[in-house]
């Protein structure tokens, strides 16, 4: 909570602002010098990332990298389909996706090698492997650190929980994640706590906040910490504001608008997403449970229940959710400042297992990403015949890590600190993603 | 003398003969990183050449180099036309790129030249490696690092350059190679380096100091076993010491840390007034044989074990966590304790600790749970290659999970018949194995034979891995961290106090109590947690006392007992304590908000209520405000009573606190209040009280 950043703040949310704590860097290492293509795409253009988390490892054998050539055990139940990107077939559940796929990219040579959910979620969260002596943060907290915004809004949101490590890490409880709770899929769905208990005035509010300034005080100075706690400010803040409480409410959407994105969690988790981004906020993740398909391919990708006549699983449910995301973003004009990223923490086996279901596999899998300067209707490497290694242009997560933040006007090697001031980079193996901006 | 010279003439007894294997070509291999587990060294190798993980199997790594692809990677008669040699050095086109210099280009030729001889075996008998100096003050700001090995206890010889050095954080400390290896070290403190040497695997520390000047320590007493080591690597690091804790401040401590709960003022004056110059002893010895104590670190234990209600079954988790606490309760030593665990068979509905092999799903799930507790280690990196930083192979892994496949884990907890666990490396049955130690060859009843070994003197892992958790629940921080992953490579912060503890503990038969009273009564558990100039970052070398949030349930517990309004948990009796939920499903959103354990991975320290969600619960949620609001709260019914404002504001100090208010505090929020005839007093009172319960002083153990 301590770790200071030495870099010079920049408060506002403009493209200058972030060139120059690139330019400012300890390494002399600024966004200019990154290579990127053309002088347009040389400055980034994202100031807000959506990342639809598909937790447990989806399958990219179901879903991005179909391999129709290959034995059934290999294949799994699924055809592909044509998109209007020649070599970007998707999968036949994903149609709505398909429609729209020279918004998106897509990464095919995702490679990693670690195979547990929680070292893998560390890697692909945060750009840095587990470490023993250190829990790094992730993206949407290391974002928080840089930005330093003094919104009322917090700048990191997770709908509806965050189940994972790869949090605030080393930056400290303070940058961590904001979990909405409940599910945004039901109509009662309110975040929690969000509203003032009875006969708990605004007036009154102020006094305990004044209350507990005066006890925190006095503790700082024993103990020489901060005088006031952060994520207490900044829960007093989102609940005293006029317009910070309505970002979070689903009812001022359309009923056509919520509908397109679909009934489920992952839908109205990303139209409330979109709310958020609309309003400033820098990091939003959309946790979507459920992607350890260790058995049943069908019923839990396509069907979601047994004996379900149009499947509402969960590729149907990302297809609407993804692409009504996307489509939305575009028509408000959003899109081109906000990065969509649709990832888990690895892929699944090439070969079916005995419970139709696969295994986890991290060497390689595939992203898909969207808006916030990456060039769309792209394909980025690809895998083996059987989806089993990358074939070509393998990417890393630290690879990946730095492209995000790249895209998002943090300098990867920008220096910031743990609670004992040791200082550490934001990205440190990676490099850009050829040929995605 | 160039740098790969030093090499081939370091290992002397070889001059003139071919480059040896084991000894010479494979540590070339892991110094390069060619058998990295990124690299050749993955499970399933890489571009169809797989090496073992470090050199960790010879034979197999010969086999593969030799004789794999019809011998088509050594070209005996051609040797610089041996893929072996061409792809390392870039010549071929390989993924790795060049990796070789000419030197080891060279050695590599020298041993393919020679008919890629075997080699006689050698065995390593001793290898140690070591920094001159440990403690750097120079303004260079390195030490120069050493290795040296001794084969088949021969004379011991110098295999600095054959030796793999590195550091797990480059920005604390680098490895440099020149002229000789040293450390450069970047930043004040302790780094611990990795040295590989063939299988062997070892920490290497280095410390530049924290501070310039050398610190006075000479008069700070030592109050037992612990305060040694404490003092002697402060004076190392040059961190001044804060001074002991007020007795307020102690007593609340430890009555925090014992028991889960605050102390009440009767025992604050009561322990103020007691004169007795072993007052602490006398306060530690009754709050241990509290029953108190045996119901909070049953919780304790709870979130180690794992402890948590099967699918539609309460009946289970209820009879563990009662079998937990009566242990405690009756100080069962920790061996019987661990062996009674292990060998529990039986009804789990009735017989508590057989659910304790329930709580896995199956026979390497068991073992990973099992080499937690009684090993303090994760076996885990060991399913599909041999752990990359310690010493377990996969061999281990899965012999340990052999143990305890035959295991009925139903209602009936049970030894069956038949069940057995394949070893993905020989791809037959596993042998039933102490990891480590030795295969188990008895005709049945392994689990026994491994039962005994877990918790006898031939386990020193045990008592380490139990007292670096108790130092863990008294400190907030274990002696190693993560508590569950202790190996060479990751050294204790103080390695010679954790095996003096662990001596210790086993000493006076393995009584978890008196480890806790040393803890307790040390000058270091005593310190205060306020900085003195010189200590401010520190966190873990106790020059103070870290000072860290209330988990979530004592948390709950103590806002319930300062408003003086208890839990009502879903159909549990009301006023029921939250650390005595002995599920973690029991449904309480409060305690989930604020973090709780759900107990499905290990939670290894309390999850702190301390995010945005959690202060707006605190804000805005039901927890405190209803307790708050409450007429049938302490403030409420204090001012039905007609008490006066000073007499309620000292109440609530010394609930929440454990201290009074100084005179300047009392007088500051009397004055702030509305006065005893108002009507807003009550508003006033509540407000109040909701800011001392979300006080730094108030949400922490400090």
């Amino acid at each position: 909570m301590n770790g200071k950043m030495r870099q010079v703040r920049c408060d506002g949310a403009s493209r200058r602002d972030f060139l120059r704590v690139g330019t400012l860097a300890p390494l002399g290492l600024t966004l200019g010098s990154l290579k990127l293509r053309g002088s347009n795409q040389a400055k980034p253009r994202a100031k807000s990332c959506i990342l639809i988390w598909l937790d447990g490892g989806p399958s990219h054998l179901e879903t991005f990298d179909l391999k129709p050539g290959v034995p059934q055990d290999v294949r799994g139940p699924f055809q592909p389909i044509h998109t209007a990107v020649p070599g970007m077939d998707l999968c036949e559940h994903l149609p709505k996706t398909a429609q729209g796929a020279k918004r998106f990219s897509l990464i095919r040579s995702m490679t990693s090698p670690l195979g547990e959910h929680g070292l893998a979620n560390h890697y692909l969260l945060t750009g840095y492997k587990p470490s023993p002596v250190l829990e790094y943060p992730g993206f949407g907290s290391v974002l928080a650190k840089v930005r330093q915004e003094k919104s009322d809004l917090p700048a990191n949101v997770a709908i509806p929980e965050w189940r994972n490590i790869g949090g605030a890490g080393f930056l400290g409880t303070e940058f961590a994640p904001f979990t909405t709770g409940g599910d945004p899929g039901k109509a009662e769905f309110r975040v929690r706590d969000l509203d003032p208990f009875p006969k708990v005035t605004a007036k009154r509010l102020a006094r305990r906040r004044e209350f507990l300034q005066e006890f925190d005080k006095v503790r700082a100075g024993i103990e020489k910490n901060a005088p006031s706690d952060p994520a207490f400010e900044q829960a007093y803040r989102l609940v005293t504001s006029p317009t910070a409480r309505r970002a979070f409410d689903l009812g001022e959407e359309k009923d056509v608008v919520r509908a397109s994105y679909g009934s489920r969690l992952i839908g109205q988790g990303c139209l409330l997403a979109r709310r958020l981004v609309e309003r400033g906020v820098p990091f939003v993740t959309v946790m979507n449970t459920g992607w350890d398909t260790h058995n049943n391919l069908t019923l839990q990708l396509r069907d979601g229940y047994a004996g379900a006549k149009t499947g509402v699983g969960l590729i149907p449910s990302l297809d609407l959710a993804f692409s009504s995301l996307l489509e939305d973003l575009h028509q408000r004009g959003l899109l081109e400042q906000t990065l969509v990223v649709v990832m888990g923490e690895f892929g699944r086996t090439p070969k079916v297992n005995i419970a139709g279901g696969r295994d986890h596999w991290p060497r390689v899998f595939s992203v898909a990403m969207a808006g916030g300067g990456v060039r769309g209707g792209q394909v980025i490497g690809s895998s083996d015949r059987v989806g089993e290694s990358p074939q070509d242009q393998p990417v890393t997560p630290a690879d990946l890590a730095f492209t995000i933040y790249t895209l998002l006007g943090v300098d990867p090697r920008l220096e910031m600190h743990t609670a004992d001031g040791r200082p550490i980079q934001v990205n440190r193996e990676g490099s850009l993603i050829p040929g995605l901006v | 003398m160039t740098w790969a010279a030093l090499l081939l003439g370091s290992l002397l007894p070889l001059a003139g003969e071919a480059p040896h294997f084991e000894t010479e070509i494979l540590p070339l291999f892991t110094r390069v990183g060619c058998n990295a587990g990124a690299c050749h060294g993955a499970a399933a190798g890489r571009g169809g050449f797989h090496l073992s993980l470090f050199a960790s199997d010879a034979a197999a790594d010969f086999e593969a180099i030799v004789w794999e692809l019809e011998g088509r990677r050594v070209n005996r008669a051609r040797p610089e036309q041996s893929l072996l040699y061409l792809k390392p050095t870039g010549q071929l086109k390989h993924g790795g790129k060049k990796v070789l210099g000419e030197r080891e280009g060279e050695t590599l030729l020298a041993w393919i030249a020679a008919g890629v001889p075997r080699g006689s075996p050698r065995r390593l008998t001793s290898f140690r490696a070591f920094a001159t100096p440990e403690i750097i003050t120079s303004a260079s700001r390195e030490t120069r690092l050493r290795a040296l090995a001794r084969f088949d206890n021969g004379p011991e010889i110098d295999v600095t350059t054959s030796a793999l050095f590195t550091s797990p954080d480059p920005s604390g400390a680098t490895v440099e190679a020149g002229a000789t290896i040293r450390a450069v070290i970047h930043r004040r403190g302790q780094h611990d380096l990795t040295v590989r040497f063939l299988d062997r695997v070892e920490p290497l520390r280095v410390t530049f100091p924290l501070g310039d000047k050398a610190v006075n320590l000479a008069s700070e007493p030592l109050s037992n076993l612990v305060d040694a080591e404490v003092i002697q690597t402060l004076k190392e690091l040059r961190l001044p010491v804060s001074p002991q804790a007020s007795e307020a401040e102690y007593l609340r401590r430890l009555r925090l840390d014992l028991t889960g709960r605050l102390p009440t003022p009767e025992e604050q004056k009561l322990f103020q007034q007691d004169t007795s110059p072993e007052k602490s002893k006398h306060l530690v010895n009754r709050l241990l044989q509290d029953p108190e104590f045996a119901e909070y670190w049953t919780l304790r234990f709870s979130r180690m074990l794992q402890l948590r209600s099967l699918p539609n079954e309460k009946e289970g988790v209820a009879a563990y966590t009662k079998w937990l606490r009566v242990g405690l309760e009756k100080n069962m030593p920790m061996n019987q304790w661990g062996k009674a665990l292990l060998n529990a068979t039986g009804d789990s509905h009735e017989y508590g600790p057989a659910n304790f092999h329930r709580m896995a799903n199956d026979p390497r799930a068991e073992a990973e749970l099992v080499s937690k507790i009684f090993l303090g280690a994760r076996l885990q990196c060991a399913n599909c290659h041999n752990h990359p930083l310690d010493r377990w192979t996969q061999d281990d892994y899965h012999g340990l999970a052999a143990v305890f496949a035959r295991m009925e884990r139903g209602r009936l907890v049970a030894v069956g018949a038949r069940g057995a666990v394949t070893n993905p490396r020989t791809s037959e049955q596993a042998v039933e194995r102490i990891p480590g130690v030795r295969n188990l060859n008895g005709p049945s009843g392994q689990l026994g034979e491994f039962s005994t070994w877990a918790v006898s003197s031939d386990n020193p892992a045990f008592p380490r891995a139990m007292v670096n958790r108790i130092w863990q629940w008294m400190f907030g921080r274990g002696l190693v961290e993560p508590v569950d992953d202790m190996r060479t490579t990751n050294p204790a912060t103080h390695p010679e106090l954790l095996n003096k503890l662990a001596e210790d503990f086993v000493r006076h038969g393995y009584d978890l109590r008196h480890t806790v009273r040393q803890i307790a009564l040390s000058r270091a558990y005593g310190r205060s947690a306020a900085a003195v100039p010189g200590n401010e970052a520190d966190n873990r070398y106790y020059s103070r006392f870290t000072s860290r949030p209330l988990e979530p349930e004592v948390l709950a517990d103590a806002i319930a007992d300062v408003t003086g309004v208890g839990h009502r948990f879903a159909n549990l009796p009301e006023r029921t304590r939250a650390i005595t939920l002995y599920d973690p499903l029991t449904p309480a959103p409060s305690l989930d908000i604020l973090g709780r354990c759900n107990r499905v991975g290990a939670c290894q320290e309390p999850a702190a209520a301390q995010g945005l969600a959690a202060k707006l619960h605190l804000l805005n949620g039901d927890l405190l405000n209803e307790r708050l609001a409450s007429p049938a709260s302490r403030i409420a019914k204090g001012i039905e009573e007609g008490r006066g404002d000073g007499d309620l504001i000292t109440e609530v100090f010394q609930r929440a606190l454990a201290r009074k208010p100084s005179l300047e505090e009392l007088q500051g929020w009397v004055k702030k209040s509305p006065g005893e005839k108002s009507p807003q007093r009550k508003e006033f009172f509540e407000d109040f009280l909701w800011a001392l319960l979300n006080s730094r002083e108030f949400n922490t153990n400090h």
